[in-house]
Order: structure tokens, then sequence, then C-alpha cells
């Protein structure tokens, strides 16, 4: 692959994009960059997912910088939650070698919109408060 | 209700074995799967600690720095790292980043939650069709 000037400024949008997205919910981007890489970018599976880990360090840090100035980050929970995960990664890592994780993914995900509807459905209830609050 | 005011209270609310809990679940998926962080990190401040939307998408992404740190230098180590293309999504990002900032602070938490339920909701189902 060659990085022509056109899929350089592909790749800085796709960068601002994963900024943008990181910062105003919380995750990482892995989503975005790691499919880019692979399908046009023409990297390995391995690569993309380990460049998309170190762009997530200054794009999170530079998230932090901003929310932390509005008084939104708790560091007393976020130093806790960030050990336990770091020992929990290198458990999960071991475990994927041995266990079937493709119907693990199917179990997990089948969570993750249960989750999002419960989000979603809070989300309503507190827009119709919000709603309320503006006109009282 | 003050920025300041909700820290206090959310910090109240959340006890160490819910913590260390959110920690535990997200590090062992995002090891088992290859998710990130914060899609177990947020839902879970939210619903299981009583986070402020804002609070907990702030928190999380402090949350990731160190563990997504780590996973990146084993990938270095193994030479699994594209530094020039990294280099280019980074500099993009670092623009990116101080503007979503501004933006979620600028939303209501009602919008904040609908539109994070609705990205959690697409990575929900993209889990289960991949």
């Amino acid at each position: 692959m060659e990085l022509t000037p056109l899929l350089v400024a592909a790749v800085v949008l796709l960068g601002f994009t994963v900024g943008l997205m990181s910062a105003m919910f919380g995750v990482g981007g892995g989503v975005l960059m790691v499919p880019f890489m692979v399908l046009v970018l023409e990297q390995s599976q391995h690569v993309a997912e380990g460049t998309s880990l170190l762009v997530v360090v200054p794009t999170a840090i530079a998230g932090v910088v901003a929310h932390r100035k509005r008084g939104y980050v708790s560091f007393a929970t976020a130093a806790p939650i960030a050990l336990v995960g770091i020992f929990g990664a290198f458990i999960g890592a071991r475990l994927a070698l041995q266990i079937d994780a493709e119907s693990l993914k199917t179990v997990f995900g089948v969570f993750t919109v249960i989750t999002a509807i419960r989000i979603l459905l809070d989300g309503w209830k507190t827009r119709r408060a919000e709603g309320q609050a503006l006109g009282g | 209700m003050s920025p300041r005011s909700e820290l206090d209270s959310s910090a109240r609310a959340i006890t160490p074995i819910k913590t260390l809990a959110i920690g535990l679940a997200a590090g062992l998926l995002s090891g088992l799967l290859g998710v990130g962080g914060g899609i177990v990190i947020v839902p879970l401040l939210v619903l299981l600690a009583g986070f402020t939307q804002k609070m907990a998408h702030a928190t999380s992404l402090a949350a990731v720095i160190p563990i997504a740190a780590v996973a990146a230098a084993t990938y270095a180590i193994e030479g699994e790292v594209n530094f020039v293309i990294a280099a280019f999504l980074a500099a993009g990002a670092l623009v990116g980043a101080p503007l979503g900032a501004r933006w979620m602070s600028n939303m209501s938490e009602g919008n904040l939650k609908i539109v994070f339920g609705s990205i959690l909701a697409l990575m929900g189902a993209f889990l289960v069709w991949s």
C-alpha cells in the first residue's frame, strides 16, 4: 500500500471523526479504525488492532483533558477500573485461546442490545422530564 | 445541577466492589472479544453505578487510557503497529477530541442517552451478526 496524498487526507479525516466520536461517547473508536485499515489501507488484522489501540491513547487523553475542565471526569472511579481492567484483559486474552469466543460474542451482542434499549428508554424519560423542566 | 455536584454525588454512589466488577468485566470482555472497554464501562457506570451519562462517558475515557496503552505496547513489541498510519490518525483525532468534548457538554442528558443508546444498539447488532 502506498500512502497517496488523497489517502493521507482520508486517514486524517477518519482520525478527526474518531476523536469527535470518542470524546462524545466515551468509546475508543476501534470500530471505525480497524475495518478501514484492513479494507482500505491493506493492513493485517493484527497491525490494524495494534495501530488502533495506539491511536486510542492520545485521543482519549485529549478527550479527558477537555472533559476535566468541565468537571466530568471521576479519576477516583477511573483508576481502579483501569487497574483491574488491565489484569482482566490479560486473563481474557488467555481464555480466548481456550474457549469458543464466537458464541460468546453473540451472547454479549444480545446483552448489549438489551442494555441499549434500557438506555434508550431512560433517554426518552429524561427528555420528557427535561422538557417539563424547561416548560415549567 | 453543576458538573461538580454531579461528580460528588456520582462518586458517592459507587462502591469499591462495583468499581472492581466493572473493571474486571471490561478487561475480560475486551481481552476475549477484542471489543473496546468503553462499550462495557459506559453502560455499567450508568446502570450499575448511577453515573450521569456525561460523567460516564468522560470517566470511561479516562479508564481506557492505561488499558489501551498496555495493550498497544504488547502489539508494538511484536512489531504489529504501523506508526505512520497511527501518526496521521492521531493528528486528526487530536483536533476532533476537544470539539467532541464541547459538543457532548452542550447536549442535554436525555439526547445524549438516545444517541449513545442508538450507537450501542448498532454495536450490539454488529456483534450478533459478525
